[in-house]
C-alpha cells in the first residue's frame, strides 16, 4: 500500500468533514468520557448480526456499524457506495475501492489527536472501586517519528554507537590539576548517577544565564565528554575554574574536602537550574524551598525532627530538606553507644558483624535514636508554655532518589584535628524502612514490624558509588569506586581507571557512600 | 462455564462503559510486549511482507497470515492473568 494515501478520500473531504471525523473518533473509537463510553457500549454492535467482535467498522458516510470479518461492512459499502470505513478497534481508515487501509496525512493527524485526548482523560479516572489497577499515566507511548530537522541531523552524523551489556561507555579518567582529586571523585559519582546522566544526555537543560559561567552547562559538557567514547583522560580545567568562581571557599590548590565540594557543587547546580524549573502549566517555580530542578528531584530528602516535651509529652515537629546524611562514627569525641549486634536494622540489611565492627545501619540507628537534650538545653514547650527538658529524635520523612551518606571521619574540634579510620561496613543493598518517620509512628502505635514488609519496595536502595580517602588529614588522596550496569565496579584514581571487585569496594574504608533507589515511582 | 451470546454482550457493555476494556487492552499490550510476543509477531509480519512484496501486500494479507500464529503464541500466564482481572471486575460490579 502506498504511503501517499488514496484519491478516493477526496470525495469525503467536503464541508465539515474534519469535525465529523473527530466526532466519530471521539464517540466510537477512543471514548474518553463516561458519556461517550456509555454510548459506545450501547450502540457499537453490528447492524446486521448484533455482534460486537469480528473487527467492527463504522461507515464514514452514515451511521452504520458492520463486522469486517463477516463482510457485513463490505456489503454496506457496495450497496450504498460508501467507500470509507473506520476500524473501531485501532482507528485505521479502510477504502473499499483500494481494498486496503489507507494512510491519509490529514486523517492520521486527526486520529492521533483524538487518541491522545482520550488517553489523557482516561489517565484522570478517579473511580476508586477499580483501584487494584495502575491507571494510565501521562502520555500514551507512541513510536518516535523524526522531524525533517532530526532526519537531516541523523544523515549528517552517520556514526552510531551500540551499547552492549559489557561496554564501558561513560567511563573516563580525570587529570589531577593539583590536589583536585577531591573534585574528580565527586565528578565520577555524579556522572554515574543514572537519573542525572539521563537528564543531561537528553539535553534537558535550558540555560537562562547570560554569562558563560553556568555550572549546569559545564556539567552538560562534562557528560558529553564522558559519554563520547574517548578513552583518554579528560582535563576538567573549565569545571575547576567555574567551581573557584562560584564557591570561593574551595579555591586554591590545597586539598579540599570531597564532601564540602559535593554540597557546594549541588548548591551551585541547584541555583543555576532556574531555567529548568517549570510546573506543568508553564509557571516558573520561584520558591527556593520548593524548587523542582533536577538536583532537588534527585538529591533532596526531608528530615523530620521531633522534639518531645518530657512534661506534657507534646511533640513539636519540623521537616528540613537535606542533600546528605552526616553520620558520627565510634571513636569520635561525640558519645557513641555501640548498639548490640543483630538488632532489627542489620538483620534487614544483612551486614556482617565481624567481631563488633560497626555497620552503616548501626550509624543510622544512632542517628535516628531519641536523644535526651539535657537540663542545660531546655526548649520552650508550646503545650505547657514553659521551658522543659525534652528529647529530640530524627527520622526520614521523605527519602531522596539518591541518598548520600557522609561518614564523619574528619574531626575538627577545638582540642584536636584528626582522621577517624575506624572500619565501617556498608551493604550493597540498603533498606531504609526502619529509619522512616512512618515506621516510627507504627512502632509508637503498637504495630511492631516483626517481619520486613517485602512488598514495600519504596525504601530499598542500591550502592552505586563510594568515595574513599587515603592518608592523613594533612596529606591524603581521594579515590572512588563507581558501578556500571548491575554489578561491574571500577576504581577511579584520577586518570587511572581499573576494574574492581565487589569485595574491593565493600572492604574499603568508605567516606562518602552513594545509594540509588531501586524502584522509582511516579509522584 | 458456558457463556451465551447475550451474556457476552452484556459483559462487553459493562467493560466498555466503565472504561475497563481500555485498561485491560493496555495491560494486555504491556504483557505481550514484555514476553516478546510483539517482537515475534513483528518478525513474522516482515517475513510475510518479503514474501508478498512490499508494493502489493495488504493489511488483510497480514491479518490472515499472522492471526492463527498470534493466537497460538499468547502465553498461558497472560491468558490467566487477563481472565483473573475480568473475573475480579465482574465480581465487583455484579448486578
Amino acid at each position: 500500500m502506498s504511503p501517499a494515501g488514496c484519491s478516493h478520500v477526496n470525495g469525503y473531504k467536503v464541508d465539515n468533514w474534519k469535525q465529523n471525523l473527530r466526532v466519530i473518533y471521539q464517540c466510537f473509537v477512543w471514548s474518553g468520557t463516561a458519556e461517550t463510553r456509555r454510548r459506545k457500549a450501547k450502540s457499537c454492535i453490528c447492524h446486521i448480526c448484533g455482534a460486537h467482535l469480528n473487527r467492527l467498522h463504522s461507515c464514514l458516510y452514515c451511521v452504520f456499524f458492520g463486522c469486517f470479518s463477516k463482510k457485513h461492512i463490505h456489503d454496506h459499502a457496495k450497496n450504498k457506495r460508501h467507500n470509507l470505513a473506520v476500524d473501531l478497534l485501532y482507528g485505521g481508515i479502510y477504502c473499499f475501492v483500494c481494498q486496503d487501509y489507507i494512510y491519509d496525512k490529514e486523517m492520521e493527524q486527526i486520529a492521533k489527536e483524538e487518541q491522545r485526548k482520550a488517553w489523557k482523560l482516561q489517565g484522570m479516572l478517579t473511580d476508586r472501586s477499580l483501584d487494584y489497577y495502575v491507571s494510565g499515566i501521562g502520555e500514551k507511548y507512541t513510536t518516535w517519528e523524526p522531524t525533517k530537522r532530526e532526519l537531516e541531523l541523523l544523515r549528517h552524523n552517520p556514526k552510531r554507537r551500540k551499547i552492549t551489556t559489557n561496554c564501558t561507555i561513560g567511563l573516563r579518567g580525570l587529570i589531577n590539576l593539583g590536589n583536585t582529586c577531591f573534585m574528580n571523585c565527586i565528578v565520577q559519582a555524579l556522572t554515574h548517577t543514572p537519573l542525572l546522566r539521563d537528564f543531561f544526555l537528553s539535553d534537558r537543560h535550558k540555560c537562562e544565564m547570560q554569562s558563560n559561567s553556568c555550572l549546569v552547562c559545564e556539567m552538560s559538557q562534562l557528560f558529553q565528554e564522558f559519554y563520547s567514547g574517548h578513552r583518554s583522560p579528560h582535563i576538567p580545567f573549565r569545571l575547576l575554574h567555574l567551581v573557584w568562581t562560584h564557591a570561593k571557599h574551595l579555591a586554591g590548590y590545597e586539598q579540599q574536602d570531597a564532601h564540602e565540594f559535593l554540597i557546594a557543587a549541588l548548591d551551585v547546580l541547584h541555583r543555576h537550574c532556574k531555567g529548568d524549573t517549570t510546573h506543568d502549566n508553564g509557571k516558573k517555580a520561584n520558591n527556593p524551598n520548593h524548587c523542582n530542578c533536577i538536583i532537588d528531584q534527585i538529591f533532596t530528602g526531608g528530615l523530620q525532627s521531633d522534639v518531645t516535651c518530657q512534661v506534657c509529652t507534646g511533640v513539636s515537629t519540623t521537616i528540613d530538606p537535606f542533600w546528605d546524611i552526616s553520620l558520627d562514627l565510634p571513636g569520635s569525641s561525640t558519645p557513641f553507644w555501640p548498639l548490640s549486634p543483630g538488632g532489627d536494622g542489620s538483620a534487614v540489611n544483612g551486614e556482617s558483624h565481624l567481631s563488633g565492627s560497626t555497620t552503616l545501619t548501626d550509624c543510622l540507628r544512632r542517628f535516628t535514636r531519641p536523644e535526651h537534650l539535657g537540663s542545660s538545653a531546655k526548649i520552650k514547650c508550646g503545650g505547657c508554655h514553659s521551658y522543659q527538658e525534652s528529647t529530640k529524635q530524627l527520622t526520614m520523612k521523605k527519602l531522596p532518589i539518591v541518598a548520600c551518606f557522609h561518614l564523619k571521619r574528619f574531626e575538627h574540634s577545638a582540642k584536636l584535628r584528626r582522621k577517624i579510620t575506624t572500619y565501617v561496613s556498608f551493604p550493597l543493598e540498603l533498606d531504609m524502612t526502619p529509619f522512616m518517620a512512618s515506621s516510627k509512628e507504627s512502632r509508637m502505635n503498637g504495630q511492631y514490624q516483626q517481619t520486613v514488609d517485602v512488598l514495600n519496595n519504596d525504601n530499598k536502595y542500591a550502592l552505586f558509588a563510594v568515595v574513599n580517602h587515603q592518608g592523613t588529614l594533612e596529606s591524603g588522596h581521594y579515590t572512588s569506586f563507581i558501578r556500571q550496569h548491575k554489578d561491574q565496579w571500577f576504581k577511579c584514581d584520577d586518570a587511572i581507571i581499573t576494574k574492581a571487585t565487589i569485595k574491593d569496594v565493600l572492604d574499603s574504608e568508605g567516606y562518602l557512600l552513594f545509594y540509588h533507589k531501586q524502584f522509582l515511582e511516579y509522584e | 462455564m458456558y457463556v451465551d451470546l447475550k451474556m457476552r454482550a452484556t459483559i462487553n457493555q459493562k467493560l466498555t462503559e466503565m472504561g475497563e476494556r481500555e485498561r485491560l487492552k493496555e495491560l494486555l499490550r504491556a504483557k505481550l510486549t514484555e514476553c516478546g510476543w510483539k517482537d515475534q509477531m513483528k518478525a513474522h509480519c516482515k517475513e510475510v511482507i518479503k514474501e508478498k512484496g512490499l508494493e502489493h501486500v495488504t493489511v488483510e494479507d497480514l491479518v490472515v497470515e499472522i492471526t492463527p500464529k498470534g493466537r497460538a503464541l499468547v502465553p498461558d500466564s497472560v491468558k490467566k492473568e487477563l481472565l483473573q482481572r475480568i473475573r475480579m471486575f465482574l465480581a465487583q460490579h455484579a448486578t
